[in-house]
């Protein structure tokens, strides 16, 4: 990968984050689309699946798809930004913490509310 | 001997004149990079929401058959998941063509890889979309 580095600092890092967790997301949205679909096939294999992604491993996997999903979308916002606005980028590195904060409140709030079932119980 | 210096011949090529004096080129990739910020927009929005509601005001396992067929009652969310899935899909498939062409540098390796993932991408658009036409409640 090093003649794929082009200054290693907070930029490039924020670029090869943005790619990676695009691609992470658009691979769960194929299988999504799959997993959706069995719902015309059989609804009773449609809600096994289901049932399956309540399994603790796959509740950590719906939390990587948060933190993916809103770093992808929060970063992009800051890509749109200095398009548009191109005095913003002496302010990038500022921006990408700003970025990770949320990304990690995101996490932290969201990863509670999705672990809550498995640690206290589905409340049903 | 000493020799004075000759004068350059005078340059031709297109990039040695000035940038702004270029004729700016209004091709398909200006149209990509305005569909990457449109796109992202409204998934932003699509997305989050969507996850929100399926994922944090309802636990995974709620989001059983009956909700499904309680949500796409209602034609609106339909299309509100059939737009997750077109622009999800093209903003997907743009950005991996973009990850493709930095990365697989091979031209025939290129070309069978955007062949296969073309394939496959346009395969489930097609799929999704069935499932949600077809899908009676």
């Amino acid at each position: 990968m090093n003649n794929t580095v082009y200054r290693g600092k907070s930029g490039q890092w924020a670029f090869m984050a943005h790619r990676i967790a695009g691609t992470l997301v658009f691979l769960f949205l194929l299988l999504h689309v799959v997993d959706v679909s069995l719902v015309n096939a059989s609804p009773r294999v449609y809600n096994e699946v289901h049932e399956l992604y309540g399994n603790v491993f796959l509740r950590l996997f719906e939390i990587g798809l948060l933190a993916a999903l809103v770093f992808h979308s929060l970063n992009g916002l800051r890509i749109i930004t200095y398009d548009f606005f191109p005095g913003a980028v002496k302010r990038q590195k500022e921006m990408l913490w700003v970025v990770l904060f949320l990304t990690s409140l995101a996490v932290v709030i969201g990863g509670w509310v999705i672990l809550h079932p498995f640690f206290f119980g589905s409340g049903d | 001997m000493a020799t004075s210096v000759e004068p350059r011949a005078p340059k031709t090529s297109v990039t040695d004149q000035p940038r702004l004096q270029r004729r700016p080129r209004v091709n398909t990739e200006v149209w990509s990079w305005y569909f990457m910020r449109i796109s992202g927009l409204f998934l932003l929005f699509l997305a989050l929401a969507h996850f929100f509601i399926t994922h944090i005001l309802h636990d995974v396992t709620d989001t059983n058959a009956n909700f499904v067929a309680a949500r796409w009652q209602n034609p609106l969310w339909r299309l509100w998941d059939w737009s997750l899935l077109a622009l999800g899909l093209m903003h997907g498939v743009n950005g991996l063509r973009f990850i493709m062409n930095d990365y697989i540098v091979t031209a025939w390796k290129r070309a069978t890889t955007k062949a296969i993932f073309y394939s496959v991408v346009g395969f489930l658009f097609l799929y999704g979309t069935i499932t949600i036409l077809t899908y009676q409640t």
